[in-house]
């Protein structure tokens, strides 16, 4: 460490440059700016519209796909499909559903593990470390930016499937699992939270996307391997020999939002797969931080 | 002396600066100092440690040893405070090739938290003017040429006011005239008070605008100065035609020099030789001057005491009055382009 | 810049936090106040005093039995829920709200789907979310107000201390009963009540009860084979709240597009079985309510079947003859288990039949249609059918 010797010599001349650090309330409005600005690219970029418009799609094509066929019957198919007919709000949930074990985590996968590597290949990492952007600040923008992606996806498929179904199906008071019924006001409110639910199971799916995105400069590299390690742990969490291990894989909560539809709502699989993803962000985070705070950026 | 004194005036400083990818050492033990209010050329070949130098100066990469200093404060220790004072090309430009322009010097300027969003319409507007880009300013970048980009990235560093501006390769991609256009830009950016770092293979392009220069030659610094000085530095030769071949060598012996004598049409003597204080005696580094703590200031200065000694009008003076008969004297000095060559030693396509 | 290594500190920092935070998490938040100690008798007069009568919890079961695991894969639910075996494997968790005896609602909840057991005063809902079924019973007249404890038990003068010393002195011949070291269920301190079979030539290593150190309520229970390190069943409150719970719980009524189907109960046991099968999943509540289930349920396969008894106490093995009679009861005969495609798919070929193993219980089906069934080693159940 030779530089430290010289820290102190010229601690006396930086004073001329302390004027700077007085707009401390426009700092903050910059650092907002810099967060709309990543967000604002992410949204508008035609890629993100394009998987959104994916996750969109699954509603619409199971509402269509049911409407034309003949009555499906109970017991077959993902959870819910027989009901769809009698309740259009149906196709939200069971859109839901289907989308939890792959399309979600695509989607999620392309965009958390796009962050840093994908300013990297495009050399544009450079340009904003040196504007400067600040290395913890950026990490931070960008983890942000996936969570609004996955606040993003699953409202997209809850949304999409609340319109198509009330367009195609009579739309009425809904019956949980328990065998309660709730009104359709109330039903969208449990949609909703369902759509919560996914976005927390995501968090930490993104973390690890946000990590293998700074290992690289290669952005499909890091987005393959952060879908393909979604896949790994919902397989693993069928093997029973690896119980032990169950309760700490990421997705292991990723079903629990049935419980939602219980009467009362059972709050447990929320709070537990909250502590894990937080859990995830935390370590995660701190092994981005750890690699992308040291990194030599040469692209 | 102490590094504080010297770096008073210094806008780049660095002290034994070295990066090492592996095996190879990118970049040896490199003293940079650049005056503040200079324009520095960066001159090297392909591959010589110049980029990675510019990247460990921008906290890009983390030096393997040594140290550096912008503007007077350490790198990257206070990146946050210094950076926002430098405008940078780095490596050639790189943009987001879905967005415009304009858009994507919205994004950088908002990635730098001391920018102030509230005039960052305006200051986006007359950087793309100042390069000549503002008719193509809602245009997705994707259909930009090279040039255009090139002047983009420009654009880019000086979307507010700097007082170091680090440009690797500016004229990069640009025709003949885009390269005038930068070349007075820069001109005009020296005389707003601000350092211009210059980076480059193009000799020319160093001479036309620089003040300042240095050389590098496979990760070490060969040579840094005036720019005057280094195009002095260079081999001058002395070329004397005279038929008292023995008298003349004499005079000129005296003058610390070693003739060489030839008799290439048999009745004069063609006596050559190297002018004193020109070749070698400039000291770019710890490394070839060991005394070079306190060198890199002051050896220009010494050289031209030494080469004043040599003047060619005093051998002249002294050879006459030595009774050789001169019939022939000149003095060849070399282009900044033969120290280049000298100094990298070897095989490099200066016309490119 | 801060040296490299500071840099990673936090990645290795986090981590280590959190396994700190989970090693401290697992064990006891405080030390408690050991519970007063007593003695097997005591601690069962408690489970017989209990007064517990409005609970809402969460009890989790687990089973190593043996049995091959029901895939549960992919965005559908889970299995067939009309399944016998499918109770007995994987885990299962189940929302439990009593409110009194007359209120009770039971929820298995199974991935993305739910069975539902609520009862109210007589009326006895069942619900299966997965096929959107309702069954509907009401139980014969029993007065709500006539469950109480002391009323049913024989002889009700005698008090819960002096049953549970009759009770104790008679399985003292096969059982050694002992209270253990105190346990935590639920995050409430325990009583841990073990029967250790004294015989060799049973499956069954122990059954270990926890009763609540403050109201006698069972809290768990786990049964351990021999030679299995896991225990072979246990079923446990997870979370427990002793507060009446919102009395629109105990409402039920069938949804729009069920299909309802009226039960009368006398005539067959079949739903009586599958109420058997909910009630088992609470184990802790109302033991004897489930007693009295398993009662009714081998009552008409007594009378259809006659069943032979070889052997005593743990070692009890239980022999049904062919299947002449079994259609016409709810008793379980060779056939109907071997519809069942998870039990089919664990059978194996032993000598003299088919065999389905599992830690705890053996089952033997003979070549001429006989089936054998005894908590012992499969050679009993052979040497069994042999004697015949």
């Amino acid at each position: 460490m030779s530089r430290s010797d010289q820290v102190s010599e010229h601690g006396s001349r930086t004073a001329k440059e302390s004027g700077r650090e007085g707009s401390v309330p426009r700092q903050r409005a910059s650092s907002r700016s810099f967060l709309a600005s990543e967000l604002k690219q992410l949204f508008r970029r035609g890629r993100t519209q394009a998987l959104l418009l994916a996750l969109a799609a699954i509603p619409v094509m199971i509402a269509v796909v049911v409407r034309l066929s003949t009555a499906v019957p109970p017991g077959r198919g993902p959870a819910f499909l027989d009901r769809i007919t009698q309740n259009g709000l149906f196709v939200g949930v069971t859109a839901l559903i289907v989308a939890v074990p792959l399309f979600l985590p695509l989607t999620i996968g392309v965009v958390a593990g796009d962050t840093i590597a994908g300013e990297a290949g495009h050399g544009t990492l450079r340009y904003l470390l040196v504007a400067p952007a600040g290395r913890v600040r950026l990490l931070l923008v960008k983890y942000v930016g996936a969570v609004a992606f996955c606040v993003a996806a699953p409202l997209a498929v809850a949304l999409a499937g609340a319109g198509i179904g009330a367009a195609l199906f009579p739309v009425g008071p809904v019956t949980l699992l328990s065998g309660d019924v709730v009104q359709p006001g109330e039903a969208l409110n449990r949609m909703l939270l369902i759509a919560a639910y996914q976005t927390v199971s995501l968090l930490g799916l993104s973390a690890i996307g946000l990590f293998l995105s700074t290992l690289t400069d290669v952005p499909v590299g890091a987005m393959a391997a952060t879908i393909v390690l979604s896949v790994a742990s919902q397989v693993l969490d069928q093997l029973p020999q690896l119980e032990w291990l169950h309760p700490w894989l990421f997705s292991h909560y990723w079903f629990g939002f049935a419980d939602l539809l219980r009467q009362p709502i059972g709050w447990d699989s929320f709070t537990s797969n909250a502590m894990l993803q937080a859990g995830y962000i935390a370590v995660f985070g701190a092994l981005a931080y750890g690699r992308f705070v040291s990194k030599d950026v040469l692209s | 002396m102490t590094s504080a004194d010297r770096g008073a005036g210094l806008a780049i400083e660095t002290t034994g600066l070295s990066k090492r990818f592996g095996h190879q050492l990118a970049v040896n033990s490199i003293d940079l100092a650049v005056p503040q209010g200079s324009v520095f050329g960066f001159l090297g070949p392909n591959g010589s440690g110049k980029t990675t130098t510019i990247r460990m100066m921008l906290g890009l990469a983390a030096a393997t040893a040594g140290s550096v200093r912008l503007l007077g404060q350490d790198m990257p220790g206070k990146l946050d405070e210094v950076l926002p004072q430098v405008g940078a090309l780095v490596e050639g430009p790189a943009f987001y090739p879905f967005l415009s322009g304009a858009a994507n010097l919205h994004r950088f300027d908002a990635a730098d938290r001391h920018a102030s969003p509230g005039t960052r319409r305006a200051r986006v507007a007359e950087a793309l003017d100042r390069v000549g880009l503002s008719h193509a300013a809602r245009k997705k970048v994707r259909a930009y040429s090279l040039g255009m980009k090139q002047r983009l990235g420009i654009a880019n560093a000086l979307l507010s006011r700097r007082e170091l501006l680090i440009l690797d390769e500016p004229t990069n991609g640009l025709d003949p005239q885009g390269t005038r256009e930068v070349r007075s830009l820069v001109r005009s950016l020296a005389a707003d008070g601000a350092t211009v770092f210059v980076s480059s293979h193009l000799l020319a392009e160093v001479e036309q605008i620089c003040t300042h220069a240095a050389i590098m030659s496979v990760g070490r610094l060969v040579a840094q100065g005036p720019l005057a000085e280094l195009r002095q530095a260079g081999t001058a030769q002395l070329r004397l035609i005279t038929p008292d071949a023995g008298a003349a060598s004499g005079v000129l012996v005296r003058f610390g020099m070693t003739p060489v004598i030839g008799h290439p049409d048999g009745a004069d003597a063609v006596i050559t030789s190297v002018l004193p204080g020109s070749a070698g005696a400039l000291s770019p580094n710890g490394s070839r001057n060991p005394g070079g703590a306190g060198g890199t200031g002051g050896t220009g200065e010494r050289d031209a005491a030494a080469a004043l000694e040599a003047a060619p009008e005093a051998i002249v003076a002294a050879l006459v009055a030595d009774g050789v008969r001169v019939r022939g004297f000149a003095v060849e000095r070399g282009s900044l382009e033969d120290r280049f060559v000298a100094l990298t030693g070897e095989g490099f396509d200066v016309a490119q | 810049m801060t040296p490299t290594w500071l840099r990673w500190m936090p990645a290795v920092a986090v981590p280590a936090v959190i396994a700190a935070g989970v090693l401290a998490g697992s064990v006891p938040a405080s030390a408690r106040d050991p519970l007063p100690g007593k003695t097997p008798a005591q601690v069962l007069a408690m489970i017989g005093q209990h007064t517990t009568k409005a609970l809402s919890g969460t009890v989790e079961q687990t089973s190593e039995l043996g049995l091959p695991d029901v895939p549960q894969v992919g965005p559908s639910s889970g299995p067939a829920a009309g399944s016998l075996a499918e109770l007995l494997t994987g885990p299962h968790s189940a929302r439990v709200y009593v409110d009194g005896p007359a209120k009770v609602r039971i929820q298995v909840m199974d991935r993305m789907a739910e069975r539902d057991a609520v009862r109210q005063g007589n009326e006895v809902w069942l619900y299966n979310s997965k096929d959107n079924t309702a069954t509907h019973l009401t139980l014969p007249g029993i007065a709500s107000g006539k469950q109480d404890r002391g009323s049913r038990m024989p002889g009700s003068v005698a008090t819960p201390e002096e049953l549970a010393a009759r009770m104790l002195e008679k399985v003292d011949v096969s059982t050694d009963v002992a209270v253990r070291g105190d346990v935590e269920v639920a995050g409430r301190a325990a009583y841990n009540l073990v029967l250790t079979p004294r015989s060799q030539g049973t499956l069954v290593e122990s059954v270990a009860v926890a009763v609540d150190g403050e109201n006698g309520l069972p809290l768990s229970v786990e049964v351990r084979a021999r030679g299995q390190q896991e225990p072979a069943f246990r079923t446990a409150f997870s979370s427990l709240k002793l507060e009446a719970p919102d009395a629109a719980i105990f409402n039920f009524t069938p949804p729009p597009g069920a299909s309802v189907k009226e039960l009368a109960l006398p005539s067959s046991g079949y739903a009586k079985r599958d109420l058997g099968q909910q009630g088992r999943e609470t184990s802790g509540l109302g033991k004897d309510e489930l007693g009295k289930l398993e009662n009714d349920r081998k009552a008409p396969a007594a009378a259809g079947g006659a069943p032979s008894v070889t052997g005593t106490g743990w070692e009890t093995v239980v022999g049904f003859p062919a299947r002449a009679n079994s259609a016409a009861a709810g008793a379980p005969s060779v056939d109907t288990l071997l519809n069942d495609p998870l039990l089919r798919q664990a059978t194996v070929a032993v000598p003299g039949g088919r065999a389905i193993s599992t830690s705890l219980l053996n089952v033997l089906l003979t070549d001429d249609g006989r089936m054998f069934v005894g908590s012992v080693p499969l050679e009993r159940l052979q040497a069994a059918a042999a004697a015949r």
